[in-house]
């Protein structure tokens, strides 16, 4: 009887204190589910910015005043995300430096609910099967749709915009775009002109000072560019006939953008991953091959250095320039199994599309944002827009992206005109570097993945980068043989002359104390 | 209670299941690759490759060319610096010894860029001197692994010995070759050791100083950079058996030294 009512008594308790911890133990009991987010290093907002830093354009999407990033992106999203549904999501947040670094670590098993590769990993992806479209709710009229609501009708992915022959549309959601392009300083060049050619990279005139990217992509792009670059310049080329140059991939081509790719590692300061940016604003280089928001990147630091500021320009050549986007794409083995997480990725793309974070992102990584919409527009002239006092402005037309009638009053001085019309060519500051214009745009190209090229064109890259057996002069061969030999020679010598390898025996009449 | 024991094999769990997890198995990993192609199937492709291309044997010999005037250099530099540290009566010789391995207290990459400035205030602009550049940030990187080898072996050195040699009429120059330098040479090989063989691979000097020669890591990771597993595999699986034959060489001539210098003493 007496142990029957201890059971009895403390299983009363195992049920109230199992209650009661679960009560206390969370005050917030809903179901937590994870979603995996992986992007491109320094790519979206940290937070902690500094009071000063605040952006004084009206916000109608939060009650601050002004746009400012306290806290960073992905906890902003959380809290709001859970502050409007019945579950809650907590961000697994990693990223990657290249795209073919997220494809080894997808291809090895990683599982990530929603990444951003570049547009031709997309394709890649897309082609491979390996994604989930965007729900129908996605592009509903809800309020909180934020892409559907603000992404720039010229970069949407549907009919008629640019990347409309590409398959993403639904399928991937456009987060940053550019251009590939020089950074360059104005000052210190031979001729203004040269800028405008891809040719500069090879330009004697500039021997070890200019860098290229260590990347096969765009080094590839920029060979063709020169290879292509008569040709472009002389004839009036489609924009068909200008992608299908620009893509080339068949042997004869290969092999000749080698030949110049050789030729330009000779001229180079570097092939660079990140050093070039620093090396820019330094001063140690004159030009630099680069990606748009990375030049804005540049040219903000160059202008801000206190002792020594530099005013950098961001230059499109003339031939043609790869226009690139990166993109969200949910994967397939990541969201499958759940409802939920698709629900959490696709209002994590909307979150980030808010026009305010969309701000908040361009001002804390450079780059160029697939959001239109008035509040980047504002955003665009707080930063770049003339003073109301400045002498010679002009309106710079935006309306391929922003829509019919947006433009900037600009300053005139940060653009480079033609002088009959005065329409801007291919050169400008920042406002240029992120949006650039019109005529610009017509004749950029979207550089396509090599698919099964890949192979010959790495081999290519190799071949530039190695050293040939073949290429060495018989004169260094004899060189080296005879500095070998004589050093081994010196060695042997030593050795045998001292009997340094030698058993030691004792000599006779001699013997060994233990 | 008595306290947990362990015999000396379980000791040695924690080490094997490191060994297992992060030495063998990434090494069958790397085997397999290296003899398959993309579909899997068993091939000696990869092993032809590597020897048809005279751009992976260009860049073996690079590789190699660079791994060997960098120890050379360092070798020159480390034996003189050892030499009076461990034999001469400089008073607070540790405060110098402590003054060599200090660079290594900070973080590699902090000193090459630090270096690379440096180089360009002398050279102006320093892509012009790739190879020179490379040995140079090389050698800063890996000197103090040359001295600390050379200053143990010179440092235990028996003076009597020397004293001896003195005394039967050798001069200064005879006692250093007939006697100091035999007795060192194990420094030698150990310091040579560790100076060559990571000086092979570590192309993160090479792309912070402007060579954009690729040396054999370099070249690695371009082909794992292009989803070609295989013929990175293999290219590391050849780069793993040139070291071995290397360390099983220089093992050789350390321990045949050591004996001897067990029967000299």
């Amino acid at each position: 009887m007496k142990i029957k009512q201890i059971s009895a008594i403390l299983a009363a308790g195992c049920v109230l204190g199992g209650s009661l911890l679960a009560f206390s133990g969370c005050a917030d009991e809903r179901e937590e589910i994870v979603l995996r987010v992986c992007n491109w290093e320094e790519y979206i907002d940290l937070g902690d910015w500094d009071d000063d830093e605040l952006i004084e354009v009206e916000n109608i999407f939060t009650d601050e005043e002004g746009i400012i990033g306290i806290n960073s992106m992905v906890d902003d999203f959380t809290e709001w995300f859970n502050s409007n549904h019945d579950y809650k999501v907590r961000v697994e947040y990693s990223t990657f430096g290249t795209n073919e670094d997220l494809y080894n670590r997808l291809s090895l098993g990683d599982v990530y609910d929603i990444v951003c590769p570049s547009d031709y990993m997309l394709m890649k992806l897309i082609a491979e099967g390996n994604y989930v479209e965007f729900s129908d709710s996605f592009w509903s009229d809800d309020e909180e749709n934020y892409y559907a609501q603000y992404v720039s009708r010229y970069i949407d992915g549907a009919e008629g915009s640019i990347f409309y022959d590409y398959d993403w549309n639904k399928k991937a959601a456009c987060y940053m775009w550019g251009t590939l392009g020089l950074v360059y300083n104005p000052e210190s060049l031979v001729d203004a002109d040269d800028v405008k050619s891809w040719n500069m990279l090879a330009n004697p005139d500039y021997k070890k000072q200019v860098t290229i990217k260590d990347n096969v992509r765009d080094a590839y792009f920029a060979a063709l560019g020169m290879l292509n670059s008569e040709y472009i310049l002389q004839n009036d080329v489609s924009l068909e006939e200008l992608s299908s140059l620009m893509n080339a991939t068949d042997s004869q081509t290969i092999a000749k953008a080698e030949d110049i790719l050789k030729n330009i590692k000779e001229n180079v300061y570097s092939f660079e991953t990140d050093s070039g940016k620093a090396d820019m604003v330094t001063g140690k280089v004159i030009a630099n091959e680069q990606w748009s928001g990375d030049a804005v990147y540049i040219m903000d630091e160059a202008e801000s250095d206190e002792e020594n500021a530099t005013e950098l320009w961001y230059s499109v050549p003339e031939e043609c320039t790869d226009i690139w986007f990166d993109g969200w794409i949910k994967l397939k083995n990541g969201v499958e199994w759940s409802e939920q997480r698709h629900t959490a990725a696709e209002a994590f793309v909307n979150f980030v599309s808010r026009p305010d974070n969309a701000v908040r992102n361009m001002y804390y990584i450079g780059y160029t944002s697939s959001i239109a919409g008035d509040t980047v527009l504002e955003y665009m002239d707080y930063n770049y827009g003339a003073e109301e006092d400045a002498e010679d402005t002009f309106e710079y037309d935006l309306s391929y992206f922003f829509g019919d009638g947006a433009t900037i009053t600009a300053n005139a001085s940060e653009f480079e005109f033609d002088d009959e019309e005065r329409t801007v060519i291919n050169r400008g500051r920042q406002l240029f570097t992120q949006y650039p214009p019109q005529n610009v745009i017509d004749r950029s190209v979207v550089m396509l993945d090599f698919g099964d090229r890949l192979a010959q064109i790495n081999q290519m890259w190799i071949n530039v980068r190695c050293l040939d057996i073949v290429d060495i002069s018989p004169v260094t061969i004899g060189i080296v043989a005879a500095v070998i030999l004589v050093v081994v020679a010196v060695i042997l010598i030593y050795a045998f002359r001292y009997r340094i390898f030698a058993a030691h025996k004792p000599k006779k009449g001699y013997f060994k104390v233990a | 209670m008595k306290g947990l024991r362990f015999s000396r094999s379980q000791l040695c769990i924690p080490y094997a299941v490191f060994l297992i997890l992060f030495v063998i198995a990434p090494l069958v990993v790397i085997v397999y690759y290296a003899f398959t192609n993309g579909e899997g199937q068993f091939t000696f492709d990869n092993f032809i490759n590597f020897f048809a291309s005279t751009n992976t044997l260009g860049t073996l010999l690079y590789s190699f060319s660079l791994a060997i005037v960098t120890t050379l250099v360092c070798l020159v530099i480390a034996y003189p610096t050892a030499y009076i540290l461990a034999r001469s009566n400089i008073r607070k010789k540790y405060v110098l010894l402590l003054l060599f391995i200090l660079p290594m207290w900070i973080n590699f990459t902090l000193r090459i860029t630090a270096l690379k400035e440096i180089l360009s205030l002398f050279e102006g602009n320093i892509s012009s001197y790739p190879f020179l550049n490379s040995v140079i940030g090389m050698t800063y990187d890996f000197l103090p692994f040359m001295i600390l080898p050379l200053y143990t072996s010179l440092q235990k050195l028996d003076n009597s010995l020397l004293e001896a040699a003195s005394d039967l009429g050798a001069n200064k120059l005879t006692v250093f070759l007939r006697v100091t330098l035999p007795l060192s040479v194990p420094g030698i090989i150990s310091g040579v050791t560790m100076v060559l063989l990571p000086s092979m691979t570590n192309y993160v000097v090479l792309d912070m100083l402007y060579n954009s020669t690729y040396i054999m890591g370099s070249l690695i990771g371009s082909y794992f950079s292009s989803y070609d597993w295989n013929n990175g595999s293999m290219i590391s699986l050849i780069l793993l058996i040139i070291i071995f034959i290397v360390t099983l060489v220089t093992n050789r001539f350390s321990d045949k030294d050591a004996n001897n210098r067990g029967a000299i003493l």
